[in-house]
């Protein structure tokens, strides 16, 4: 391992052997122990925001609208973009895991350019209040309260409870849990009474079409959209890059030497935050055996709750959204026409009308449920993200201080959110979440890109990531940038 | 006395089975279904899916089930959801289109999701209630013990933070 004697150039933590690990040009990581993997395989973790942020109008809306478009076998795409982020996933997981640093600071270790690039393509595509305003549009249906009423008053909401909060990422870890408990219950019991075996056939059958593509796929009204649906399988844009930031938060790995993010009311509490990460002994067996366990743990979390909770919630919208065409018609011509408030009307209408037990007002509340989800997810998960480069990497930015620094990012993010809609482009929540499409992609072929780098170049050999898994990602650098730039060379269309 | 103790444990699953049944029924309701037959349809769901949630309750007590732990859960609703479902369509339902076989599979395919759900839910009311039981239940005592093991092991992570 590539260690020298020579001490970091602050003192703070002190360095307990001295030792350090140095990666990229920025200051060196003291080693330092590596704590205990949890001891069984453990169902809660920081998994939970990311299926909260990735199960979204993806899963909901738009797979199961090109199901009913192009038939279930177009699902091998979907299984492919759900698979593959299951793997960027792990990768994310072991740079944060080994370090305690975001993946940001990785890209900045590798490229400083890098990680600002990120820093300018989050503000661009997060601060629309898009992903707000469709589930609360579907909560209009349900109560008669206007959706912008809703929408400001979630955003409000939002703010206070992270203001208030003493340590953020428990109280987030809670609340997510319940609504992601709820909608993973109540999916699969809407699911359940609506649905049939042939459905689950033909929606599983078609998963495994690999390589399907009907001749409509391939044109200009329809591959962007397609390619905007694979970005969309699972958590998008920047979501998992904000997952190393949970992790650390949470503790795991080398995460549990950096302390945690509070509350603006309880930011003079805050422990001061190191301005670089830490490594492990990779020398050393009895690490390597915790490292190996802690590996274990975060592989358990990306296979069952990740995969298997994305799936779940596709599988079941899409037989939702086939039982409503059966029924309804206008539902797919609603889907065809792309009105995706009509749409959602309609499979919830459809499913109304089924006659027994069958429950369109629950659609819709699932709607709004993640809807709002998405809103405590993805408000949290940006400011902490540009707290954490603005942190490290904007001059005097420590004099803030970390706590502070998240509170004017929230704030800043809720204020334009209640600007945009109120006065902004009001063409209704669908046409937001569109013009997010392109830029959300091309930030994943990047992250591709970075994470490479990053593990292959940043971390002692002993633990860089194996062949198979760098050829993965570096297959998803090429299917989300290549599919990309394929729509727009040969159609003249970003995503739709 | 043993029975009381055992059957304390069985109230959290219990909880989360019959709100599940019986939300879904709830708003059945509030979507327009005639009310007698929504109610009766929600109970017909709401009470199968609380006997098996109590009874993983139970099982996790004497430790046939282990905390936290998925793939015995998901075989245990594998087998208890499609019943309760079953119950629930031959009671109150529109009767299985596609006949018995095809719906009990399509329902344990289903179940894995609730399954999921189901331990999610559990692994976050439980020990909140064991807390509240350990002083006078001692099944409860022993059960807390396990999880408080591990509550200890990630409050030692922590606590090594510098």
């Amino acid at each position: 391992m590539d260690t020298s004697n020579t001490p970091p150039a602050t003192a703070t933590p002190p360095v307990e052997d001295g030792r350090v690990w140095k990666a990229g040009r920025l200051e060196p990581m003291p080693i330092r122990k590596l704590p205990d993997a949890p001891p069984s395989v453990h169902l809660l973790g920081p998994t939970v925001f990311l299926v909260a942020l990735g199960v979204g109008m993806g899963e909901s809306y738009m797979w199961p609208r090109l199901v009913l478009l192009f038939g279930p076998e177009i699902r091998w795409l979907f299984l492919v973009g759900v698979t593959l982020q299951a793997v960027v996933m792990l990768e994310m997981a072991r740079y944060a895991m080994a370090t305690g640093e975001s993946i940001f600071t990785g890209a900045a270790r590798v490229f400083k350019p890098l990680m600002w690039f990120f820093f300018i393509v989050a503000i661009a595509v997060y601060i629309w209040p898009g992903h707000l305003s469709a589930g609360a549009a579907a909560l209009e249906q349900i109560t008669g309260i206007p959706w912008m009423i809703t929408a400001i008053a979630g955003l409000l909401l939002v703010g206070v409870v992270f203001t208030l909060a003493k340590v953020i990422y428990n109280l987030l870890e809670n609340v997510l849990s319940l609504l992601i408990g709820a909608l993973v219950l109540g999916t699969a019991i809407v699911a359940a009474m609506v649905g049939q075996w042939s459905d689950v056939v033909s929606t599983i059958t078609g998963m495994f079409a690999i390589g399907y593509l009907p001749d409509e796929a391939m044109t200009a009204a329809w591959f962007p959209v397609i390619v905007g649906a694979c970005a969309f399988a699972g958590p998008s844009g920047m979501q998992q890059m904000w997952y190393t930031l949970h992790l650390r938060d949470s503790g795991a790995g080398m995460g549990a030497h950096i302390p945690k993010v509070r509350g603006l009311r309880h930011a003079g509490e805050e422990e001061e935050m190191p301005n670089r990460g830490f490594m492990f002994d990779t020398e050393d067996p009895a690490e390597m055996a915790k490292w190996k366990g802690w590996r274990r743990w975060v592989t358990f979390d990306a296979l069952l709750l990740f995969w298997g909770v994305t799936m779940l919630v596709t599988i079941s919208f899409t037989v939702i959204a086939q039982s409503a065409s059966r029924l309804n018609p206008g539902v797919r011509e609603a889907l065809l026409a792309d009105d995706q408030e009509a749409a959602l009307t309609a499979m919830s209408d459809a499913v109304s009308s089924a006659g027994s037990s069958v429950l369109g007002v629950v659609f819709l509340g699932f709607i709004a449920l993640i809807g709002l989800n998405a809103t405590l997810g993805l408000f949290d998960s940006f400011s902490r993200g540009q707290a954490d480069m603005s942190f490290n990497f904007v001059p005097g930015a420590k004099k803030i201080g970390m706590s502070k620094l998240y509170a004017i990012f929230l704030w800043a993010v809720i204020a334009f959110g209640i600007l945009i809609l109120l006065f902004g482009p009001a063409d209704g929540p669908a046409s937001i979440l569109d013009t997010l499409a392109f830029l959300s992609t091309f930030a994943m072929g990047a992250y591709c890109v970075t994470l490479l780098l990053v593990n292959n170049r940043m971390l002692p050999k002993p633990i860089r990531p194996r062949w198979w898994s760098n050829a993965i990602i570096g297959f998803g650098a090429v299917f989300y940038l290549g599919m990309l730039f394929y729509s727009m060379v040969a159609f003249g269309v970003v995503v739709g | 006395m043993i029975t009381r103790h055992s059957l304390e444990l069985a109230l959290p699953g219990a909880s989360i089975g019959a709100v599940a049944g019986a939300v879904a029924g709830g708003l059945t309701l509030f979507a327009g279904a005639p009310t007698g037959m929504a109610a009766l349809s929600a109970l017909a769901l709401a009470v199968p899916l609380a006997l098996f949630g109590g009874l993983y309750g139970v099982l996790l007590g004497h430790r046939v089930f282990r905390p936290g732990t998925f793939g015995p859960v998901g075989l245990y609703w594998m087998v208890a959801f499609p019943v309760s479902r079953l119950v629930q369509e031959t009671l109150y339902g529109v009767g299985t289109a596609d006949g018995v076989l095809p719906f009990l599979a399509y329902q344990a395919m289903v179940s894995l999701g609730f399954a999921i759900g189901f331990v999610w839910m559990h692994e976050r009311l439980m020990p909140h209630w064991l807390i509240r039981r350990a002083d006078d239940n001692p099944l409860a005592a022993d059960l807390l013990a396990v999880y408080l093991r591990y509550a200890r092991m990630i409050q030692a992570r922590k606590g090594a933070r510098k």
